[in-house]
């Protein structure tokens, strides 16, 4: 691990201006569970990092707004995931943190933090002697011929293939999330689905992010669709695991008929990854399990397999209609 | 004879290891003491041109580095199969050729473990690369017949029976199939940590091992100096497997560090590391030839295996010393080659050809329970024997048909439905329920003891024996409370730490079978030496009323059948074990492992809700660590079955997922209920205890019976491991 200043700041705009007058080696720095990570492998190299967790009101979060939910970048995966409104009312929410990570790693991650997180991709994380564009921009791709078993089947590009790998930014877009930010030139706000970049040619760029940007909040308008939601996660064992294959599910049924529907993917794509094709289709069905079957196949159409992740496809297709029938209990 | 059960008694350490009482080596530290990190090689084959360390040696802090070109002088450690110590013959940073990716080029040294990891980081190496193979199927790999290799006969010669293919040819039902089991790595809790520090021209090497005699004497070599110079000690091991059981490449970098620092020197190997720098299982393939007559007698069994060993080690495999036994098959062949690759040389990771081996027989069993249409636990209990096939000797004991009788009775076996894909839960899974015999040598060594009685009551017993996890010091007391009447709380047990008994290799299950009859003998020594002593109620008393302060007693036992000579072995620390064919008998533990799965329908994630497990393992000393080695064998066998791979890029060499996130252990969330129980009938030959083994033979057969279980829910018959999703679908 390379040396590095620390720094605490007392305020956002002290934070703020702190990462933008350090230049390109400073970091906001939240639970570190990514970041410190990253830095031991050697994937990331700050020079200075710029703790944010003593910001007065970042952690805080409030799940019973009328118009919407509001969620303080610091506030951590394990006090959201026990929230008993979000349980209740927006399981699609509860059940994508609940479902990340280990306990000992919900207790220290923050929620912007969460959403910056960086692929499992080994060829990244691994280093020397591995080619990787995100690492090395321009080195080339190591995963392409190689084990891409949990590489991205869907949003890749020639430069790079690597799946994007959280679970709450999924949830996030599925029922329309935005972030707010700020920066030294102010504050903006981002819809969550425009925050992550598929990879093109630029691989290491991966956000919309600008680096001194801090995420303050993220907001989530209040939804019927909440309750008829879930969040299903299928990984290679029950607990501590990356996605194989997940799915955002959220419904508005009348009887047995969709009238709205939110599908997004995890663990699938480069990035959290909508599928409007899915809830297009299911508008107006009877949610039958050939209707969630049809619209499993409608969110995977134009999957790209690898070598060794073809049964992704399939498994992802299956998932969403899963997650579809899971839902529909809960209308 | 140990002719009554033992009592349940808690672990004698669980109260330290809970407050984080026991120290483990990584746990010593010293005023002034100097952290190490490797530096290591990123690629597959070839050598070292140059090194640049400039960087590294500025890093602030970094008070040494060491590459090959200071350290040629170092002899090598010799292979632990060929007469060294080492877990292979080659020792990293002695000479610039690079056998494998991952293998350690440089050492730094540095005030703090953050700027030697960083000092490491920095050193830059050029290499001229070389062809490298790393898989089974890698093109134009060299395959040696293990038969024609240089490995020491009869011990590596072919297992043959009988005239198994003539046997085979002429049966009524003949099941064929190929079975592939991947690289996998033990990933104990504690890493491979050393502190080393020289006082005096000594040097104590602190790190937690199954085998501190070898690394003392491997040591010396390598450093030429006396044994008796050298102190390892090792008192307790935060998990070995397999891993610990001989002088690991990076404990003489640690002691010439610190010689040449002239302070203490700790080296933690990081996990990442730790993937390339000790051994692992290595990838093997199994091809099976299974024959029975019409009646499901079988016939004939031809057994040919193809494993991975390194291109600088031939690491010995004996799949089939355990596959020519399961049954009492009349004719067998094996056949086991070896396939030279570019890795760390392999080892002996937990059941390391038992459990692969009972992984391909036992699922070509439950086949051919399906060809007959027979149950499986019928068909296993027809073919038991009480011969062993292949020396013709009578088994010590053999108690299988019962671990299957009582197994089927607790799971409830008589509820199966044959069919595959006959029983469905609630929610619409499919229900699977497999079975599956394993089996493990019951080994033992040699061993000398030392027990002192003091005249207050305390007891110190020394015998070679090191303490992973497993349990052997709550065994150890179990016995020395029963036979000397002292409290659990007044026994002091020098074990796994040189200097007072040779500390031999603790591994191949033969650690309570070698412990125990020292002990048993040990206290019958002391009590017959008591009896000269005016009586008393209790052993102390006797010492008092004599007023003597202390009685010491030193016993040195040869396991059955092992030649005097034998002890030379065990002081100079070398393996000095036996098993399982002892003269006139031959030794076995023995277990049946009954398993349900849970097909999810569209998904198709495999559970295991319910596991029923009973072993053979003689006498149990200590039921309930025992219990524990057994639940701990069956989550090993759900991990190998169903979550582990070591990932090989062949382009790169190397391992790919190197950590615990991406090397998918089972966690507490995969494991449903394990149900353990103990035929508990002593071996009336072994050894006075009665005692065989427990550790390996845990897991052998739990990977079989999932593997049965998901074609009786399924259909299936997957042959590869691990089986996940993707074979489902
Ligand atoms: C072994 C392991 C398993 C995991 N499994 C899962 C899983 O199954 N599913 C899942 O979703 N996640 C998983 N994670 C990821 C985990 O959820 C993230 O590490 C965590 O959420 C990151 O939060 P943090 O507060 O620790 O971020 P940090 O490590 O502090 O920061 C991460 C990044 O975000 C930046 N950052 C942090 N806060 C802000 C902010 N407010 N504004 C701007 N930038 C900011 C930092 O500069 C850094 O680049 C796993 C992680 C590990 C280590
Ligand atoms: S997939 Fe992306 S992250 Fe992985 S090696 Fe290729 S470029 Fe690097």
């Amino acid at each position: 691990m390379r040396p590095f200043a620390y720094a605490r700041a007392e305020t956002e705009a002290a934070a703020i201006r702190a990462v933008s007058a350090g230049g390109p080696g400073t970091r906001f720095l939240a639970g570190g569970t990514t970041l410190y990570d990253l830095m031991k492998v050697g994937a990331e190299a700050p020079e200075r990092l710029v703790d944010i967790n003593a910001l007065p009101g970042l952690a805080s979060f409030d799940t019973g707004g009328r118009r919407e939910l509001v969620f303080g970048a610091g506030a951590r995966m394990s006090d959201v995931a026990a929230d008993p409104r979000l349980v209740a009312e927006y399981p699609v929410l509860s059940d994508a943190l609940w479902k990340a990570a280990s306990q000992q790693l919900r207790n220290m991650a923050s929620l912007g933090g969460n959403l910056l997180q960086r692929t499992r991709c080994a060829y990244f994380r691994g280093g020397e002697p591995f080619t990787c564009n995100k690492r090395a921009p321009g080195s080339g791709c190591a995963a392409r011929d190689g084990i891409d078993r949990g590489h991205a089947v869907l949003g890749g590009s020639e430069a790079c293939i690597a799946t994007y790998p959280g679970d709450w930014a999924v949830a996030l877009v599925a029922l329309d999330a935005v972030v707010d930010v700020a920066g030294p030139n102010g504050a903006r706000t981002i819809p969550m689905e425009a925050l992550h970049r598929e990879p093109g040619a630029t691989p290491e760029v991966e956000t919309s992010l600008a680096r001194d940007e801090m995420i303050l909040r993220i907001r989530v308008p209040a939804t019927q669709l909440g309750r008829a939601s879930t969040y299903h996660k299928i990984r290679d064992r029950e607990s501590y695991a990356f996605a194989l294959a997940s799915a955002a599910v959220a419904l508005r049924m009348e009887g047995e008929v969709v009238r709205e529907a939110r599908v997004a993917l995890g663990g699938l794509a480069t990035r959290p990854w909508r599928a409007r094709d899915a809830e297009r289709g299911l508008v107006g069905q009877r949610l039958t399990a050939e209707a969630a079957r049809a619209a499993g196949d409608a969110a995977l159409r134009g999957a790209q397999p690898g070598h060794h992740n073809s049964f992704r496809i399939e498994l992802g297709a299956r998932t969403v209609a899963d997650a579809l029938m899971i839902a529909r209990q809960r209308a | 004879m140990s002719d009554t059960a033992y009592p349940d008694a808690p672990r004698i350490d669980a109260h330290d290891k809970v407050r984080g009482a026991l120290r483990y080596a990584a746990d010593e530290a010293r005023p002034g003491m100097s952290h190490a990190a490797l530096a290591t090689a990123t690629v597959a084959r070839g050598t070292v041109l140059r090194i640049d360390l400039a960087a590294a040696r500025a890093v602030p802090g970094v008070r040494l580095v060491l590459t090959h070109e200071e350290l040629a002088g170092l002899k090598q450690p010799g292979f632990l199969m060929g007469g060294g110590y080492g877990f292979q013959s080659i020792q990293p940073v002695t000479s610039s050729r690079i056998a494998y990716r991952g293998q350690p080029i440089a050492l730094v040294a540095a005030d703090s473990p953050e700027a030697a990891a960083e000092g490491a980081r920095l050193v830059r190496a050029e290499y001229a690369s070389e062809p490298h193979q790393v898989t089974l199927d890698a093109p134009e790999v060299d395959i040696v017949a293990q038969a024609d290799s240089p490995l020491p006969k009869p011990m590596f010669a072919d297992v043959t029976a009988g005239e198994a293919d003539t046997a085979y040819a002429a049966a009524a039902i003949r099941i064929t199939a190929e079975f592939r089991h991947p690289p996998q790595h033990q990933n104990p809790i504690e890493m491979l940590s050393t502190v080393a520090e020289w006082r005096d021209g000594h040097l104590t090497v602190h790190e937690g091992t199954q085998n501190a005699e070898a690394i003392r004497h491997g040591l010396a070599r390598q450093l030429g100096i006396e044994p008796a110079r050298i102190t390892v000690r090792s008192p307790s091991a935060g998990g070995g497997f397999g891993q610990k059981n001989s002088l690991q490449a990076h404990t003489v970098l640690a002691a010439e560090a610190a010689r040449r620092l002239e302070r203490p020197v700790k080296l933690v190997v990081s996990r990442a590391q730790i993937f390339h720098d000790s051994s692992f299982r290595p990838a093997s393939r199994h091809r099976i030839r299974l024959g029975a007559d019409a009646a499901g007698r079988m016939q004939a069994l031809i057994h040919e295996t193809d494993s991975q060993t390194s291109r600088h080690d031939f690491f010995p495999t004996q799949y089939t010393e355990l596959s020519a036994r399961l049954y009492g098959i009349a004719s067998f062949r094996g056949r086991e080659r070896l396939v030279r690759t570019d890795v760390q040389t392999p080892g002996y990771m937990r059941a390391p050809y038992e459990h692969p081996a009972a992984f391909a027989v036992e699922c070509c069993v439950d086949e051919l329970a399906y060809r007959l249409g027979q149950d499986p636990v019928a068909l296993r209990l027809a073919n038991d024997t009480t011969t062993d096939p292949i020396t013709g000797q009578p088994y010590s004991s053999r108690h299988l048909a019962e671990c299957l009788r009582r197994g089927a009775a607790r799971f409830g076996w008589d509820r199966r439905s044959m069919e595959p894909g006959s029983m469905r839960a609630g929610d619409g899974s499919l229900i699977g329920w497999g079975v599956a015999i394993g089996a493990y040598k019951a080994a033992t060594a040699a061993a000398i003891a030392k027990l002192r009685l003091s005249a207050d009551g305390a007891v110190t017993f020394s015998v070679g024996g090191h303490e992973m996890g497993q349990g052997i010091r709550t065994a150890i007391s179990a016995v020395l409370v029963r036979r000397l009447g002292v409290e659990p709380g007044r026994i002091t047990l020098e074990i796994g730490s040189t200097g007072t008994t040779p500390q031999h290799l603790t591994a191949g299950s033969w650690g309570t079978a070698t412990t125990i009859p020292a002990a048993e003998e040990a206290c019958d020594t002391l009590l017959r030496a008591l009896e000269a002593l005016p009586s008393r109620p209790s052993p102390a008393e006797r010492l008092r009323a004599a007023g003597r302060p202390h009685l010491e007693v030193e016993v040195s036992r040869c396991a059955p059948g092992q030649p005097d000579a034998v002890m030379g072995r065990l002081t100079s620390g070398l393996p000095a074990a036996i098993g399982p064919a002892y003269p006139g008998y031959v030794s076995f533990s023995h277990v049946a492992h009954f398993v349900e799965v849970r097909v999810e329908p569209a998904t198709r994630r495999i559970r295991v809700p319910r596991v029923v497990s009973v072993a053979d393992c003689g006498r149990v000393i200590s039921p309930r660590t025992a219990a524990s080695q057994l639940r701990g064998g069956v989550v090993w066998g759900i991990g190998a079955a169903l979550r582990e791979v070591s990932e090989v890029d062949p382009r790169y060499g190397g391992f790919l997922n190197a950590d615990l996130a991406e090397y998918v252990l089972p966690v507490h969330a995969d494991i449903g209920t394990i149900d353990v129980e103990f035929v508990d009938e002593p071996d009336p030959q072994l050894n006075g205890a009665g005692v065989k083994g427990l550790g390996e033979v845990a897991m052998v057969g739990v990977a079989p019976a999932i593997a049965n279980a998901v074609h009786h829910a399924t259909g299936r018959r997957l042959r590869e491991l691990p089986i996940r999703v993707e074979n489902l679908l």
